[in-house]
């Protein structure tokens, strides 16, 4: 249990990261520094021992030279004094052979480095040998080389001298000590001590002297004579010479100390202090790489566990983790937030869990139950859960087995999910689709989509299935729409080569025949990119055949219409019309009224009846005119578009309008520009048009006061392919319900119209690609506009 | 048979129908003048017209009936005969109902024109006596005192001369009085022909 806890501790303590160590990089020097002062000390302590050492050494040495050279001295000293001794009594010839022989084998035997005694004569002529049994000198042998020049030195200056060293037969240095002999001034002879080196080193020096030092023996011209050892000494530190001095010779004494222990011991404690100082050093290096590493690791760990901290955090999956009681071990920032509780709250709770709504407590314990018996299904669980303030969610909770570092599960984690908004938006997608098909299906127009390079029908509705049969997707649209299709040539596109950027893209919108039913449809189609990116066709097919019948008969109607409406125009014209003819009637009427009551009264002026008939036929040709013009008003051929003047049309129409004008007293102003292009319009149509509008107009004024009532004909050029004609008059306008329908069919502001005329008119309009609208004028009245199209070259036949 | 102070007046905005009514009219023996608008004879119009007016009723400006209207309310009693086109009889069948003298559709014939002119002529002739009748009648009313016309009114009403008495509270004997110098003024003998002469000008 307390285990546990530590590790509830631990989990805990994740959610603090570590701050890195603060960097001292003069740390790592400290240590190298030290080795190198402590190496450098070591070594100064060695030296200065070293030269202690061998201050003690050289001292010593120099003593033990000191005594040497006394004892050597000595002991030649006493040679010299033994051969004086002899000398002596030679001179004064009180010694005899037998004596030298007694006195002088006894010395040779006391002093062994003293090889013989000998007597020779002036000419070097071995005379007397002792002791009699020595071998390095037979009597009667004559001294040569060295010995004879040294023997006559010593003769010349008649004082004692030591020759230079020679070697005897057996190789062995050796050196005489000469004592010239003399009587008076005659010379005798000299008595010669033959002392081999070695002998007197090994007579003179004690042995333990010997072994300690390496003696070398050299002459006066340097050069070595005897040494006591074969290994020459190569420190030659602790050496010292020592000269003794020798009559007549110099024979130098080197003594160099030998190295106890050999030359390489002075290098050990160096040797060993540096390599100590490396294996320090090294080991510094190691260690501090080791550490190097070890805080790269320690970085790594804190940056994995500040990735894994910020995960979890940012997780929208809540985690809870739980030992194998269900004791709450760990829970992350958003299981906190969906839960409502703080983290502290969760910690080391066993179930139940406060977020356990108190009506799902049965539900919850058998999950969780299952859970830890590990059975826990790989879908997980859904479930309702309760947020700390009450309110209800659900979740769904995956679990999986949390096991520790050494393998070993420790409790389970758990996953945790809000599905409310996924549950919300799945049902609101349902409902979505649901509308979708509804609306689809609702539509009465057949919508179809078709995958361009294979030609399956990838989605039908309803009313595309009602024509063309309830097992159409899937099947190739070639086939299934063979009946209703428009042709490939007629596709704006071609659908199957087109690229992705150019979608989506019109293909089709127009009206086809199905040849088997014989209905109607609008197609529209379109060239889109499909849900999965493909490009596929789209269709929309409208069932028009009500529309098209419609159609036909309005355009039988219309055509009806437009007839009646000429005829009842001419009807209304009628009246005026007749007025129009009775002015010359009436007036060729009176004319031969009064020629007739002349003549017959027989009371005339020939003149006045040839003047009064003159008139009347003028008048007759007034008449004349009217009737043709009322000809070509009824006349009505197929529409013949020329090109005509504006001008000329509206004069045409003014002797119909001016009559009706004059009638009402309407002022009727044609204010048109200077130069105007020549239109291309059926004339007598738009004659028909400009006589309605004018008479509407006319009407429109019955009720304002005669000097008001003017009606203004404008014209002007609207662009270079539109004439725009006005009629402009003072009435009573239109309100804005009647400036919408007073072009509908039958729609009539007058009491006796029948509602055709302008319906008609804007038909007229409408056939020559023009367009006639009403708006209502600032002043009161109201204005008609109407465009038609100008001649196309017109800027060349127009002066 | 003409009275030769009679004219003809003829108002047409059309230039040819003047023209050739006055062929015709002077051809008849009559005097015509022509007017081509109502204006211009409203301008040349005076009390002393004597004749009848021959009036186009679609004309610009002011109409045939407008004119009308305005000479009657001038106290013009010159007949007028309206020339009309086609499809203006409704207007016609009013402007008669207002008093107009007579209406001829056109095309007309020449003799059927005359025949209206000459009764209209005839009617301004009667109109013109009785204008003259009329005249003295009124003159003799205004030499009546207040009493007596009050009188005269109530006699020519039928009342009888105690019932006169009683409504004017005066005396039988007055009333005969007053009644004896009405007759006498009036110039009539009976009370029928007083009865007469005052109806006239009522």
């Amino acid at each position: 249990m307390a285990r546990l806890r530590q590790r509830a501790k631990n989990v805990g303590m994740l959610s603090r990261v570590p701050a890195p160590p603060p960097r001292q990089p003069w740390l790592w020097f400290a240590p190298y520094v030290a080795i190198g002062v402590f190496a450098l000390a070591m070594l100064i302590v060695t030296a200065l021992l070293q030269w202690r050492e061998l201050d003690t050494a050289r001292s010593a040495l120099e003593g033990d030279m000191h005594w040497a050279e006394r004892t050597i001295e000595n002991r030649l000293h006493s040679h010299l004094d033994f051969l004086g001794e002899l000398g002596r009594e030679q001179e004064f010839k009180q010694l005899t052979y037998e004596t030298y022989q007694v006195k002088a084998s006894r010395y040779v035997r006391e002093n062994p480095e003293i090889q013989a005694i000998i007597w020779v004569d002036t000419e070097g002529k071995v005379e007397w040998v002792a002791p009699n049994e020595s071998t390095a000198t037979f009597v009667g042998e004559q001294l040569a080389g060295e010995r004879m020049a040294a023997l006559q030195e010593a003769l010349r200056i008649r004082r004692e001298l030591v020759s230079a060293d020679y070697r005897d037969t057996t190789q062995r240095p050796m050196h005489d000590i000469i004592l010239p002999v003399q009587r008076g001034s005659a010379d005798l002879g000299a008595f010669i001590a033959l002392q081999s080196l070695e002998g007197l080193l090994r007579a003179t020096l004690p042995a333990v002297f010997t072994a300690r030092y390496s003696l070398t023996l050299v002459d006066a011209k340097e050069r070595e004579v005897l040494s006591n050892t074969s290994v020459k000494p190569t420190d030659r530190q602790v050496s010292g010479s020592i000269s003794i001095d020798l009559p007549s010779n110099q024979l130098g004494l080197n003594i160099v100390a030998y190295r106890g222990g050999g030359a390489w011991l002075p290098f050990l404690p160096v040797t060993l202090i540096i390599v100590l100082t490396l294996i320090a050093t090294v080991t510094l290096i190691q260690l501090r790489r080791h550490a190097s590493r070890r805080a790269e690791t320690e970085e790594e760990l804190r940056s994995a566990y500040a990735f894994r901290q910020a995960m979890s955090n940012s997780l929208i999956t809540g985690m809870r983790a739980i030992d194998l009681e269900g004791r709450i071990t760990f829970v992350n920032a958003a299981f906190c937030r969906m839960t409502g509780f703080e983290e502290s709250e969760l910690l080391g709770i066993k179930p139940p869990y406060p977020y356990w709504p108190p009506e799902e407590f049965d539900q919850l314990q058998h999950n969780i139950d299952t859970a830890l018996a590990g059975r826990a299904p790989a879908s997980g669980y859904e479930m309702r859960i309760m947020r700390k303030n009450g309110e209800r969610f659900d979740v769904r909770l995956y679990f999986s087995p949390l096991i520790d570092a050494h393998g070993q599960q420790i409790g389970w984690m758990a996953s945790m999910n809000d599905i409310t908004e996924p549950k919300r938006v799945r049902v609101e997608l349902e409902r979505a689709h649901e509308r979708f098909t509804t609306v689809i299906d609702g539509l009465d127009t057949a919508v179809h989509v078709t995958d361009v390079h294979s030609g399956e029908i990838l989605f039908a509705n309803r009313a595309f299935q009602n024509i063309f049969g309830f097992d159409c997707i899937g099947r190739d649209s070639a086939q299934v729409t063979a009946a209703c299709r428009p042709h490939s040539e007629w596709l704006h596109h071609d659908p199957a080569t087109l690229p992705a950027e150019a979608l989506p893209c019109e293909l089709f919108d127009g009206e086809i025949q199905h040849t088997l039913s014989g209905h109607w449809y609008h197609l529209h189609e379109r060239a889109i990119r499909w849900v999965d990116g493909r490009t596929v066709r789209v269709q929309i097919a409208a069932d028009i055949t009500d529309r098209k019948r419609i159609e036909e008969v309005n355009q039988q109607q219309q055509k009806r219409l437009e007839q009646t409406s000429r005829l009842i125009t001419m009807g209304e014209m009628a009246s005026s019309l007749a007025h129009e003819l009775n002015q010359p009637l009436s007036a060729i009427a009176n004319y031969c009224a009064g020629c007739v009551k002349r003549m017959q009264s027989g009371n005339y002026k020939l003149d006045d009846l040839l003047a009064a008939m003159q008139k009347a036929s003028d008048q007759a040709e007034r008449a004349g005119k009217i009737i043709r013009r009322m000809r070509d008003m009824v006349k009505k051929g197929d529409p013949n578009r020329q090109p005509v003047a504006l001008p000329e049309l509206i004069d045409e129409t003014r002797a119909f309008a001016d009559i009706e004008a004059q009638r009402t007293g309407t002022q009727l102003i044609v204010d048109l520009p200077a130069e105007l292009p020549r239109i291309v319009v059926d004339r007598i149509m738009i004659e028909q048009v400009l006589l309605n509008l004018v008479r509407n107009a006319i009407e429109a004024m019955s009720d304002v006061p005669v000097e008001r009532r003017q009606l203004r004909l404008a014209a002007h050029v609207v662009d270079d392919r539109l004439l725009q004609v006005s009629v402009i008059d003072n009435g009573h306008g239109l309100d804005d319900d009647d400036i919408e329908r007073i072009f509908a069919p039958f729609y009539t502001t007058k009491p006796e119209g029948m509602g055709i005329g302008l319906a008609i008119c804007r038909s007229i309009i409408e056939f020559h690609q023009g367009r006639l609208w009403v708006e209502p004028r600032r002043e009161g009245g109201t204005i008609f506009h109407f465009t038609v199209p100008i001649e196309e070259n017109s800027g060349e036949d127009h002066e | 048979m003409n009275e030769p102070t009679q004219t003809i007046y003829v108002v047409d905005d059309d230039e040819a129908m003047r023209d050739s009514m006055t062929w015709l009219l002077e051809g008849e023996g009559y005097r015509v003048s022509c007017f081509e608008s109502a204006e211009a004879f409203l301008q040349a119009r005076h009390d002393a017209m004597r004749g009848c007016l021959v009036l186009d009723v679609r004309m610009p400006e002011m109409s045939g009936l407008e004119l009308h209207e305005r000479l009657d309310a001038l106290g013009s009693q010159l007949p007028i005969i309206f020339v009309t086109g086609h499809g203006d009889v409704p207007m016609a069948v009013a402007a008669l109902q207002r008093g107009a003298c007579d209406f001829i559709e056109k095309p007309f014939h020449n003799e059927d024109l005359l025949g209206r002119i000459h009764r209209a002529l005839e009617l301004d002739a009667q109109l013109a006596d009785r204008r003259q009748r009329d005249g003295a009648i009124a003159h003799r009313l205004e030499q009546l005192t207040q009493r007596e016309r009050e009188v005269m009114n109530l006699v020519v009403a039928g009342k009888l001369n105690k019932q006169i008495a009683d409504e004017l509270d005066i005396s039988m004997k007055t009333v005969e009085a007053h009644r004896a110098r009405v007759m006498e003024k009036m110039g009539v003998r009976t009370l029928a022909e007083l009865v007469k002469a005052v109806m006239s000008v009522s």
